[in-house]
């Protein structure tokens, strides 16, 4: 019984634990976000970007901006591993589709995986972040044009923004989790996971 | 005291030390795969009973790499040497089908174990040179990878034999380890 009230207690009182998938193409730069993300929001070093290799598995960041805690799921990118993407939406909050906004030659690639990744009903309402990234390279493009590139449709049912940011160099990755922060806070998906958390608390 | 100095000076350098245990079933190639990454050289090796247990220093690490024997019968004894281990590196012979459900059972099972609770996992998916291997992405499948959500994990191919794919894992690994993963 006390485990109960416990378990009860903890789960009202507890920081809420946001889980983002950062997901995108190969080369896009997800696991170099990752890295200065963890760097910026914790004391951990975080790797430099020439050090890192492709993702071929799963990275985890775990870091605490604005009095909540976040775990950032990091996926390989190659065509063969975006299979398991989908075996992660089920618990995921939200969403970071990085684009290397300076390979306009991938984004026709980039769009038909995100189309996809938005089709999936496991991820219905989850906020969306798509970050025009590597902007430190002088031929990148700019979030605006990164939106019409990737010309989205049926997006009203969720919150979602385009940022521009530079995992290089550190550029917008502030702004970029502010923002995640904030609808999280707000989204009917973070109530629908807390819900169902706290269901299985009890029926446990 | 010395102690104290000894660990000063590794954190001063840059040293660090892991320790790894390789797991997965008999005739995974968990032994081919220590030696070479020791000597560089392939030693033909006997089912082991028991353990090899050997030094590597790649990039800054100390590696200190057990190979346990993968015999079902030996297997249970594995848990004597889960107390503070960083790293699993789990071999699975990719040609091997017909066994691939076993050592995904027995892959999940050591997952679940209290101690290893913080260890990162790297998988090779090895024997890539014998016909019929199945690539990564099959072996992710296979393994059912995607049930793994709190920790780290990689997969590599890998061809003991050939040497390929072991020192882009350790890599993988070493950065991992780096930086504070698990």
């Amino acid at each position: 019984m006390f485990s109960l009230f416990y378990g009860l207690y903890k789960y009202m009182f507890s920081k809420t634990e946001f889980h983002v998938l950062i997901l995108g193409i190969d080369k896009a730069g997800k696991t170099t976000l990752l890295e200065k993300i963890k760097s910026q929001y914790s004391n951990l070093e975080g790797l430099p970007p020439d050090r890192i290799v492709p993702t071929v598995g799963l990275n985890i960041g775990r870091v605490e901006a604005s009095n909540t805690k976040l775990v950032f799921w990091d996926l390989g990118g190659q065509p063969g591993l975006r299979s398991i993407w989908e075996k992660y939406y089920e618990e995921a909050h939200a969403v970071i589709y990085v684009v290397d906004a300076a390979s306009p030659s991938r984004f026709e690639d980039s769009k038909s995986a995100l189309e996809k990744v938005l089709r999936h009903e496991d991820l219905q309402g989850a906020p969306l972040l798509i970050l025009a990234n590597k902007q430190d390279l002088a031929d990148a493009v700019s979030a605006e044009e990164v939106a019409r590139y990737l010309d989205l449709k049926k997006l009203d049912e969720r919150a979602y923004t385009f940022l521009a940011v530079s995992s290089y160099d550190g550029l917008g990755i502030k702004e970029s989790v502010n923002w995640l922060v904030d609808v999280m806070e707000r989204s009917k998906r973070t109530e629908m996971l807390q819900l169902r958390a706290g269901a299985n608390l009890i029926s446990n | 005291m010395g102690l104290v100095f000894s660990r000063l000076f590794s954190s001063l350098f840059g040293n660090k030390e892991a320790r790894i245990l390789v797991l997965g079933l008999d005739n995974a190639g968990k032994t081919t795969i220590l030696y070479r990454l020791q000597m560089g050289e392939v030693v033909s090796t006997i089912p082991t009973i028991g353990f090899n247990v050997e030094t590597v220093q790649y990039n800054n690490i100390k590696f200190q790499v057990w190979d346990l024997g993968g015999q079902t019968s030996i297997r249970p004894y594995w848990r004597c040497y889960f107390p503070n281990t960083q790293a699993i590196i789990y071999v699975v012979d990719s040609s091997d089908t017909d066994r691939l459900v076993v050592a995904k059972e027995e892959f999940h099972a050591i997952l679940e174990e209290e101690e290893l609770k913080g260890a990162v996992v790297l998988i090779y998916a090895n024997k890539q040179d014998l016909p019929g291997a199945l690539d990564d992405a099959a072996v992710t499948e296979a393994l059912e990878l995607h049930k793994i959500k709190s920790r780290q994990w990689a997969i590599f191919k890998t061809s003991a034999i050939k040497g390929e794919g072991l020192f882009e894992g350790l890599d993988w690994l070493s950065n991992t380890l780096k930086s504070g993963g698990g």
